[in-house]
């Protein structure tokens, strides 16, 4: 049997989305089309739309923005001498929440996978090196991932930074705070002796 | 000591459910073909090592048509009992010890070791070098979870280096501080795990240099030499490495693929001074796969301070009555051991005095009585 043409788009728009299959994709569509109010459906497509038209990756860090540029970029108050680099926006996200980090960010937007058909070029690395030729900057925090991509690119944008005159600095990887070590396995163990610093 | 007192099955293979106490270090089973007796075996190295000797498809090990199986053990290690849980369904595969979900392999890898003999195991002599490698990842897997971690980054940088190699010749772009970069990942990963390949051949060498000596009664002298593809004769670095790849830069463009690494690694056993898996007799090659296998529950009792568990797959009556007495001999009151036969008339009566014997019908176990096979 074939689906009528509403609903064949409809399966066919949600399975463009990440972690959505074919057989997700016809159960939300159907969801939709039988159990979701009208007005919820409404309000749906109005903040796909929205998301879309509003927002905007901003033209200096890359970070998903209703403003131009970005609140943070905009913030005279913040440190203008760090930039980390992360891969997603919800790393920023994340690093804000914790209300300690004052500097600025630069969004990547992926890292670099060459099976994934992402090359050093697909990824917002030419607009770091364009933003670090302003004097100002003073350090680069190389905050991605510790997956073997995330170091990848890491390692790969300090080799592009090694002639330049600013000190770059990855983020350490290592054992959660308040365990104690007999409870860390023994991979991120090694990580944190790897990378051990001295105090004295 | 490490004892498997109750071993449980549910949906597991040709297993709807099952549920057998052991109280014996010697266990066979006994069966026709087709009726659950390697599957007994995959399911202990299965809790042993999260993974089955038989397939990498951990649904594979689902009974057709169920959603899951599940996998259950009590065992003692010295004076502790725990529990042990291997549960695969449609969202993947969790283990547990204790109840408690250990959601990462290094987390769960060790708690008991286990030593597979098979008769395939002629092919780690006989086979091809990648029969070999597997043999080796395996192993050194078993005692270091840093080993498997080490291996899969090695594995997915090699991918996507190779990916990047084919996009060059396609685009004719090189982007050489990335190449570089990734040859860097490839380096480090690949010295690591080049020394740990090493150590380890030389420590199973050891052992299984004697354990050849006493299967041939002093006639044959084996030497494992292990032949690193990088070719490094000592002090084998990153950078030392990260060199050798620099200078095939060129190679491995043209070609777009990498030549060079511990993916082309192999192993030679060498016996009075023969290659014996490609020159040696049936008999040198037997031995041969014999003495490693047994050399390796040394190996393990002198990395984890507990011997393994030692499951025997057809294996027995395969062997001459002079190699079983040596296998007896190194698993003697150490390890407790299963076996698998479709006849008890090849095993000897020492063995069977000392084991309790199961046969396995159809998925169905019954405990035997010790008369019917002659037992004082
Ligand atoms: N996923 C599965 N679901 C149901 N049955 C299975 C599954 N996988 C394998 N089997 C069946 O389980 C049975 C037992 O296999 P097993 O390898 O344990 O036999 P065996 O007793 O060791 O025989 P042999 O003496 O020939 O080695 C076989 O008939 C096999 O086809
Ligand atoms: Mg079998
Ligand atoms: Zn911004």
């Amino acid at each position: 049997m074939q689906y009528p043409d509403s609903i064949s788009k409809l399966i066919e728009s949600f399975s463009k989305l990440p972690g959505i299959g074919p057989k997700s994709a016809e159960r939300l569509a159907f969801y939709v089309a039988n159990k979701m109010k009208e007005e919820d459906v409404l309000n749906f497509a109005k903040s796909l739309v929205a998301v879309k038209r509003e927002l905007m990756k901003c033209p200096i860090c890359g970070n998903l923005t209703d403003k131009n540029p970005c609140v943070i970029c905009r913030d005279t108050n913040r440190d203008k001498s760090i930039i980390a680099v992360v891969e997603e926006n919800k790393d920023v996200i994340a690093i804000e929440k914790m209300k300690e980090y004052r500097g600025l960010y630069h969004v990547l937007n992926g890292v670099i996978s060459p099976i994934n058909g992402v090359g050093p070029q697909d990824i917002n690395i030419p607009s770091l090196l364009e933003r670090l030729k302003n004097d100002e900057i003073k350090e680069v925090i190389l905050a991605t991932n510790t997956t073997i991509e995330g170091e990848s690119t890491a390692m790969y944008i300090a080799k592009l930074l090694e002639k330049i005159d600013i000190s770059v600095t990855r983020i350490a990887r290592g054992l959660p705070v308040g365990g104690g070590l007999e409870y860390a396995d023994e991979v991120t163990l090694l990580k944190a002796l790897e990378g051990r610093r001295e105090i004295k | 000591m490490i004892e498997i007192k109750r071993l449980s099955l549910v949906n597991f293979r040709n297993y709807i459910s099952l549920d057998i106490s052991f109280n014996k270090k010697i266990n066979i089973f006994l069966g026709n073909n087709a009726q659950g007796k390697t599957t007994l075996l995959e399911s202990i190295y299965l809790l042993a090592i999260s993974k089955s000797h038989k397939t990498f498809k951990d649904k594979d090990l689902i009974k057709f048509n169920e959603s899951f199986c599940k996998v259950t053990t009590e065992l003692t290690k010295d004076q502790n009992q725990l529990t042990l849980n291997v549960v695969i369904s449609n969202e993947g595969k969790k283990v547990l010890v204790n109840q408690v979900e250990k959601r990462k392999t290094s987390e769960y890898i060790g708690v008991f070791n286990v030593v597979m003999f098979a008769p395939e195991d002629l092919e780690i002599v006989k086979g091809e070098p990648i029969n070999r490698r597997k043999f080796i990842d395996i192993e050194i897997g078993q005692i270091s979870s840093i080993y498997i971690f080490d291996l899969n980054q090695y594995n997915r940088i090699l991918k996507q280096r190779n990916e990047y190699l084919k996009q060059i010749s396609q685009t004719q772009k090189i982007d050489y501080a990335y190449l570089d970069t990734i040859t860097e990942q490839l380096s480090f990963y690949g010295a690591k795990i080049t020394s740990n390949r090493i150590k380890f051949i030389n420590k199973l060498n050891k052992f299984a240099r004697n354990l050849q000596k006493y299967i041939s009664s002093h006639q044959e002298d084996l030497y494992i030499n292990y032949l690193s593809n990088y070719q490094l004769k000592d002090n084998i670095n990153q950078q030392q490495i990260f060199q050798l790849y620099k200078k095939n830069y060129q190679r491995d463009i043209i070609k777009g693929v990498t030549k060079l690494g511990i993916h082309k690694d192999d192993i030679r056993f060498i016996v009075n001074d023969i290659d014996v898996s490609n020159f040696g007799s049936q008999g040198q090659q037997r031995t041969t796969a014999l003495a490693i296998k047994l050399a390796l529950i040394d190996f393990v009792k002198e990395e984890t301070n507990h011997y393994p568990i030692v499951l025997l797959d057809d294996v027995l009556s395969e062997l001459d009555d002079n190699r079983q007495t040596q296998l007896l001999d190194c698993i003697k009151d150490k390890c407790q051991t299963f076996v698998t036969s479709t006849n008890i008339s090849g095993i000897k009566k020492e063995l069977i005095d000392k084991s309790d014997i199961f046969v396995i019908e159809n998925a169905r176990i019954t405990k035997e009585k010790g008369e019917k096979y002659g037992k004082q």
